[in-house]
């Protein structure tokens, strides 16, 4: 009996230390990310929580409890419950346009045709382009004063005398503005993931749904999409993350206006927090994202399990 | 083996030494490396972009002869703030700020520059009161900041269009410009906007506002800080200015950013504008065949009897606290002030000094300086250096002051003010009364109650007077 335990102790010592110096290895590697997290999306988090009940100013270290005070203003405030309606409506009709069209275009460039590295070079441009630069553009393309697309329309006489689409000035063609930019901003990484999406489907399969007697809509309704939700899901709920958050294009556009109508949660919270200086104001808005990206990650990560992305 | 616990609790401490060492490291290896030798300082891409080509290599040579290595940052008007905002927040950054308009929302975080200003005004007589007005705190008794140009508002007219329609000299009341509406649409059909004030939510059209509203009588706070914008006299603006937008404006003004009252105006698509003369330099520039018809008026008067327009802009440099180039920052502000004429000048007369003595022939006695400053102003609105045919076009400017105010007008600049100004609730106001999203009672008692609480905040913090007489 001694013998063998005399015998066993080296041998067991030599796999302890091998597993210490695994652990060590894998808390030095996990930190990097351990660090970004705490640094970047958890203090961040926790100070926005905690400003939020605050009368904290930008340019202030001083500041008092107020309690409630900020969500309640925020939630009277005819501004926000605009900026929340936007924010959802802004989200919701651009994704469905982004999936519409990124599939119209992923089955288009699934097929040969001349010049289609050109046109799949077009086609990433906008995502490769800064949002700053992109916008100005659209920014002339939709002034309210010289909108190139009221020239054309009054040179096709579809506009008459007197009559003026006022994009930027309008409230509901402002958020037309917005919502169009924002497609041709994630129309081409909608449409790159679709195409792996499609390219992945093995061709065999669509050659059975043909021998069946399937017709081009129920091929693509009743084989490739269900074939494809889990990238279609890992798609939109990036998108729907990625363009909930955003306040570029409404920053760049149209600043919020007419009358602070076309803001939406993002914006506004940069208005009121940053630009206006109420940080705990512009930190109770910024709050009101948390519940649905919440939900949204949740969303994401067990589809993302499911589709063995991540 | 080690639990999930452990190797969290282990990770964690890695982070927390990780984020220590990042947060202190600075602190203790470079305090101090550089104190005095260097200044940065952030300024605003001038409107006129010739000015930045005079400044930053004076700021520069300033620096040479005192051993300091001044660096110059510039960056558009709506960056300013969130700049600012950013470096207290990181406790780092410029030395010297610019601020357009209202610094007073970081008073606590700059240093006191009343010796400053007391030595300026012993030097060359007392600033112009809307600079005093922006940059001192009366309720605090600190000055925040140093003003050392503001810029007038007057109106832009189209000669041609207004001679037309009998008005050769173009508007002079805000009645004028609703009878004159209909009129130009008359003689100039293919005008999209007769009168192009903006309703938007940017600079001009938060000057803008600020002008049709105290012409009637209104105001955001009184003399002594309370809040009184629910008020009949804001409604008579508030209804006046829907009657305008319905003879004599469309939609587009509800959308303008800062150059489109410029743009609108140069195109000659619209007959009036509030604005500097950045847009006529920039017409000068480009040599646009509005330049003949291109005239200015002063600020309109309004049933009040009141004329008044918000000054332009207002320069407010200020010295972080943070700073550790306090005593160049103070005198590198003592020689920009000295600078005003090369500074005027180099503005293409954008720029109006704040301190009108700093202005004056050389040698001129203290007490004649203020005199002679104004004279020199004068002397080039009345026969204009860059070219204006007919050559006193801009002489109006001359005579600017009486009509100029503050932001903050009746009171002093303020940050809730500023906090108004920035988060454009009288804008805001202003549009929907005037597109009837809203009744001009509704928008009144909207604004009026995002103000109140805008005061009450800083109120709070103490930096805000009144409250007793609120509305």
């Amino acid at each position: 009996m001694n013998t063998t335990t005399v015998a066993a102790a080296p041998v067991l010592h030599a796999g302890q230390t091998i597993r210490r110096a695994d652990r060590r290895l894998g808390v030095i590697m996990l930190a990097p990310a351990l660090l970004y997290i705490t640094l970047l999306v958890a203090v961040p988090f926790l100070l926005a929580l905690f400003l939020s009940l605050t009368n904290s100013s930008a340019g202030s270290l001083q500041f008092s409890f107020v309690g409630l005070q900020n969500f309640q203003n925020v939630v009277a405030s005819p501004v926000f419950r605009r900026s929340l309606r936007n924010t959802f409506v802004f989200t919701f009709v651009s994704q469905l346009a982004v999936m519409v069209l990124g599939n119209i275009l992923a089955r288009a460039l699934m097929r040969p045709f001349f010049g289609k590295t050109v046109a799949r070079f077009v086609i990433l441009m906008p995502w490769a382009a800064p949002i700053s630069l992109a916008t100005l553009g659209w920014l002339w393309i939709f002034d309210s004063t010289f909108s190139v697309i009221n020239w054309l329309l009054k040179v096709v006489g579809w506009l008459g005398p007197g009559q003026w689409y006022y994009w930027l000035g309008d409230p509901t063609l402002g958020m037309v503005a917005i919502i169009t930019i924002h497609v041709w901003r994630m129309l081409p990484f909608s449409t790159v993931i679709l195409l792996a999406g499609l390219t992945a489907i093995p061709n065999e399969v669509r050659e059975a749904s043909a021998i069946d007697g399937a017709g081009t809509l129920a091929r693509i309704f009743q084989v490739e999409i269900p074939m494809m939700r889990p990238i279609l899901t890992v798609a939109v709920l990036f998108g729907v993350v990625f363009t909930f958050t955003d306040m570029s294009v409404v920053y760049l556009l149209t600043r919020g206006g007419p009358f602070n109508s076309t803001h939406v949660l993002a914006s506004l919270a940069f208005q009121d927090g940053v630009l206006g200086g109420d940080v705990g104001r512009g930190a109770a808005v910024a709050i009101f994202l948390v519940p649905v990206l919440l939900v949204l990650a949740i969303l994401m990560l067990r589809s993302s399990r499911r589709a063995e992305v991540v | 083996m080690q639990t999930r616990r452990q190797f969290m609790v282990q990770g964690t401490k890695l982070v927390a030494i990780g984020a220590a060492a990042t947060a202190t490291g600075p602190t203790i290896f470079v305090r101090n490396a550089k104190a005095d030798t260097t200044l940065k300082i952030l300024q605003w891409s001038h409107f006129v972009p010739a000015y930045d080509k005079w400044f930053d290599p004076w700021a520069k040579e300033w620096g040479a002869k005192r051993g300091v290595n001044v660096t110059v940052d510039h960056v558009g008007f709506a960056d300013v703030v969130p700049r600012a905002t950013a470096e207290v927040a990181a406790q780092s950054g410029h030395d010297v700020h610019m601020f357009l308009g209202l610094a007073s929302a970081f008073e606590e975080h700059v240093i006191d520059l009343a010796d400053v200003v007391a030595n300026l005004e012993k030097k060359y007589g007392k600033q112009v009161e809307l600079a005093h007005r922006s940059t001192y705190n009366p309720f605090t008794k600190k000055q925040f900041a140093l003003s050392d140009m503001w810029v007038p508002d007057p109106g832009n007219y189209h000669k041609e269009i207004w001679s037309k329609i009998g008005m050769e000299n173009g508007p002079s009341t805000y009645d004028d410009l609703v009878k004159a509406a209909p009129e130009i649409k008359k003689v100039a059909p293919q005008m999209q906007i007769p009168i192009g004030i903006g309703l938007s939510q940017d600079i001009d059209s938060n000057m803008a506002v600020r002008n049709i509203l105290w012409c009637h009588g209104g105001s955001i706070q009184d003399k002594d800080g309370n809040v009184v914008l629910n008020s009949p006299e804001t409604l008579r603006a508030l209804e006046y200015t829907k009657k305008l937008f319905s003879v004599g404006m469309t939609q587009a003004v509800l959308s303008w950013n800062a150059a489109s009252n410029n743009q609108a105006f140069n195109a000659q698509e619209t007959a009036y504008i509030l604005n500097s003369i950045s847009a006529y330099r920039t017409a000068q520039d480009n040599k646009l065949p509005v330049i003949p018809n291109y005239f200015f008026t002063p600020a309109l008067k309004g049933p009040t009897g009141i004329q008044l327009a918000s000054e332009h802009v207002m320069s407010g440099y200020v010295v972080w606290k943070f700073s550790k180039s306090q005593e160049a920052a103070k005198e590198f502000l003592v020689a920009l002030v000295d600078a005003s004429r090369d500074s005027m000048l180099g503005s293409k007369l954008y720029n109006f000094p704040s301190f009108y003595g700093a202005a004056a022939e050389p040698n001129t006695p203290a007490n004649r300086k203020q005199e002679s400053g104004a004279a020199w102003i004068a002397a080039q609105c009345n026969k204009d250096p860059f070219g204006s045919t007919p050559p006193d076009k801009l002489g109006l400017l001359a005579k600017s002051l009486p009509w100029s105010t503050n932001l903050g007008y009746p009171g002093f600049a303020n940050p809730a003010e500023g906090e108004i100004f920035d988060t454009y609730v009288l804008t805001d106001m202003f549009a929907k009364a005037a597109t009837g999203a809203l009744s001009p009672k509704d928008a009144m008692a909207e604004a009026s109650t995002r103000a109140r609480q805008i005061f009450d905040k800083w109120r709070q913090k103490k930096m805000v007077p009144g409250g007793g007489k609120d509305k």
